[in-house]
């Protein structure tokens, strides 16, 4: 079944640094569809959740350097 | 400290620890090369400082890298290896140190700008009391259900959504609605999540809690309008994709003809339009998240770009510039008693949604109860309806569009309607009535006639009080150089009675709901960009004409604030120059921070390929730059 969750990262620097990480979760296991926002900070992840580990998420963020925050 | 909060500390404040560290060895080692002549301890040192500084950024441009993204954490990555490599520490260190530093602080106050929002969310208290098999119980606030009472102390904020079912208080709803003053709150008003009760207790009947509540909406509503891209940002970012490997292009080309490193490196480093693609999100998540927090609610960047070009505003007169409490003014019969009038009247308007025809039917009921109908039985009957009485309804009744009614009762026909109906039905207007007509009207009041089988009996003036506010509204706007504009259904010289009240520039009237958008289609077509205010859901076609449709009062419809371009979460005209001006100031906002970066780049360009502007000045100015934009554009947040 199809999952979402949100985070929201308040300490990105830049509009790339987003689309960076953006990336980087969509090649996450079972990640369906991510929406990073540069503007705002949010982080809206939808994902299979057979397949994919939340607690992943979090975790490939800090790999990018960032701070996530629960929404 | 024990050691876990010691690790604790560095994680949170990890980012200004490296770039501290990596500014003190940075600092260290060029005194050490310029003062002394151990050149060596001063290279390892700026190695050092690099290391230090740039460890975090080449793990991010790692990433960058493995998904295939073109960041400008590569880019300084490159350019500092490349500084090394050719024997430059000094500038490896210097541009290592001065990213991170500009990183910092844009991190920091980026977060200023994306927790404006936040705070409004912290107002919700995270418990409330509810009253459960008749005790009063603490549960968290997301738990309440639908349905149950919550009771709210004085001074406490309240928790949910709902209508108030016992208790009297004021209510200070500047969180949803903007407004400053307190609102007076009884049986059946809507309060709000996250609105602080001032003075009595209050039980509410919940209608949302959690994440379905009207703040929460708000606040969903103003995010995906600060996310949402304006013209200029995805033009902005069109033109990125490209500039970034073309400079990289460019700093491979001058490397083949000039054999100059320092030279390709300084490209890679201002390769990112940085201040380019930062500024205009900044300025309008600053200006929308403003906005917000003033009961203004802004579909997204692109209709505030359009509302910094407004150059005619149109006001619905009812409702809008009015208070759109209608209210019968003066009852004349012509042949019979006033009080007959009026009850004929508000027979034939009984089924009607009209506003007139409410207000016709409420000075129905509150007319004494006449002697002949036994007043004492009738008040015995029930007190709560004491001094009302009831109106029988109309046998059968048509409505004609911005015209008025035609109903039959007990075998006569009752016609209530504007000289255009009467005109329709070839009824003769006496002189004596038409002079009654014209006075009231020029005293900006609506008359309608009361017409009983083909004969004219009565008239009955109804006035709808002016927003105090709404001169001064007018007024603003025409300071700003933005015409204003009256539209209403009304005749023309209560219309024209209106507009001198008001000091509007023009008036159109007698315009059916239709009408407003040809008119509004029209001044489009002369040149205007057009600003249409009104209570948006009457006038929602209107309001979505227009190249900017500002609904009024949006707080309790969630209709309004879908359609509307802007919302104004109160009744509060007040908002509307204030909206314009905040529109105004971002759109030229928008345009000092492209203007800026464009010339900052420029520049940086002609400067490192006449190789005056080398490593470290090239980031000191490509990071002050970024600054400068950030800070310009959050000027909008206390704008």
């Amino acid at each position: 079944m199809s999952d979402t969750t949100q985070f929201r990262v308040l300490d990105f620097d830049c509009p790339s640094c987003a689309s960076t990480v953006e990336r980087a979760l969509s090649n996450v296991d079972g990640v369906q569809h991510v929406e990073v926002h540069y503007a705002t900070g949010r982080v809206e992840i939808e994902y299979d959740d057979s397949v994919a580990d939340p607690d992943a998420f979090a975790q490939t963020i800090e790999n990018q350097g960032y701070t996530p925050q629960p929404a | 400290m024990t050691k876990q909060s010691i690790t604790q500390y560095y994680q949170k404040h990890r980012k200004a620890i490296v770039t501290a560290t990596s500014g003190l060895l940075y600092g260290s080692g060029w005194s050490l090369g310029y003062l002394t002549s151990f050149e060596m301890a001063s290279a390892a040192i700026l190695v050092l400082a690099t290391i230090v500084g740039g460890y975090d950024i080449a793990k991010t441009a790692y990433h960058e890298v493995t998904s295939r993204t073109l960041g400008i954490k590569t880019l300084v990555t490159l350019a500092a290896i490349g500084a090394i490599v050719i024997g430059e520490y000094w500038e490896a260190a210097a541009v290592v140190f001065l990213f991170s530093l500009g990183s910092y602080l844009e991190g920091r106050t980026m977060r200023k700008t994306r927790t404006a929002l936040q705070e409004l969310l912290e107002m919700t208290p995270d418990t409330a009391t509810v009253r459960r098999d008749g005790e009063l119980q603490e549960v968290p606030a997301r738990e309440v259900e639908a349905g149950e009472v919550v009771v709210v102390k004085p001074g406490g904020k309240i928790p949910v959504d709902g209508e108030v079912v016992d208790g009297e208080s004021a209510v200070n709803q500047a969180p949803v609605t903007g407004e400053s003053a307190p609102v007076h709150k009884a049986d059946g008003d809507e309060v709000y999540a996250g609105t602080v009760n001032q003075e009595g207790a209050l039980e509410i009947r919940t209608t949302g809690a959690g994440s379905d509540t009207t703040l929460e909406r708000i606040i969903r509503r103003v995010e995906e309008a600060q996310e949402a891209q304006s013209p200029t940002e995805s033009l902005i970012d069109r033109f990125a994709k490209y500039y970034t490997p073309a400079v990289i292009v460019l700093a491979i080309g001058a490397y083949a003809v000039t054999q100059n490193a320092i030279l390709s490196l300084t490209l890679l480093v201002i390769g990112c339009p940085g201040a380019l693609v930062i500024g205009p999100p900044v300025s309008i998540v600053s200006a929308i998240g403003n906005a917000a927090r003033s009961g203004v609610l802004m579909k997204g960047g692109e209709h505030l770009e359009r509302a910094g070009k407004i150059d005619l505003v149109a006001f619905d007169k009812t409702g809008t510039l009015t208070k759109g409490e209608t209210t019968v003014a003066d009852i004349e019969g012509f042949g019979i008693a006033d009080d007959d009038v009026l009850t004929l009247a508000a027979t034939a308007e009984k089924k009607s949604e009209h506003h007139l025809a409410d207000a016709i039917v409420d000075a129905a009921r509150e007319r004494p109860t006449a002697a002949t109908d036994g007043g004492a039985t009738v008040a015995q009957a029930d007190e709560t309806d004491a001094g009302s009485r009831s109106i029988p309804g109309p046998d059968d009744f048509d409505v004609v569009a911005g015209k008025g009614v035609i109903a039959h009762t007990k075998g006569t026909e009752v016609v209530v309607g504007n000289r255009a109906l009467l005109e329709d039905r070839d009824i003769n207007v006496p002189s004596r009535i038409a002079d009654y007509v014209r006075e009231r009207e020029e005293r900006g009041e609506t008359v309608v006639h009361v017409v009983r089988d083909g004969d004219i009996i009565g008239a009955i003036a109804l006035r709808d009080e002016l927003r105090k506010a709404a001169p001064g509204v007018v007024t603003a706007l025409q300071d700003v150089g933005i015409e204003t504009v009256m539209l209403t259904g009304d005749n023309e010289r209560t219309a024209a009675a209106v507009a001198e009240e008001v000091g509007i520039d023009e008036y159109r009237a007698e315009l059916l709901p239709e009408d407003k958008q040809t008119v509004i289609e029209a001044y489009q077509a002369d040149g205007h960009v057009v600003a249409m205010v009104g209570d948006g859901i009457n006038d929602a076609p209107s309001l979505a004409t227009a190249d900017v449709g500002i609904a009024m009062g949006a707080a309790g419809t969630d209709t309004a604030i879908e359609t509307a371009d802007m919302a104004l979460m109160a009744d509060d005209l007040d908002r509307i120059p204030y909206a314009v001006k905040l529109s105004k100031a971002t759109r030229w906002n928008v345009l000092e921070n492209v203007g800026l970066a464009v010339l900052t780049v420029t520049v940086l360009l002609a400067g490192v390929l006449t190789s005056y502007v080398t490593l470290a000045a090239g980031m000191l100015v490509h990071e002050a730059s970024v600054l400068a934009v950030i800070l310009n554009g959050m000027r909008l947040l206390r704008h």
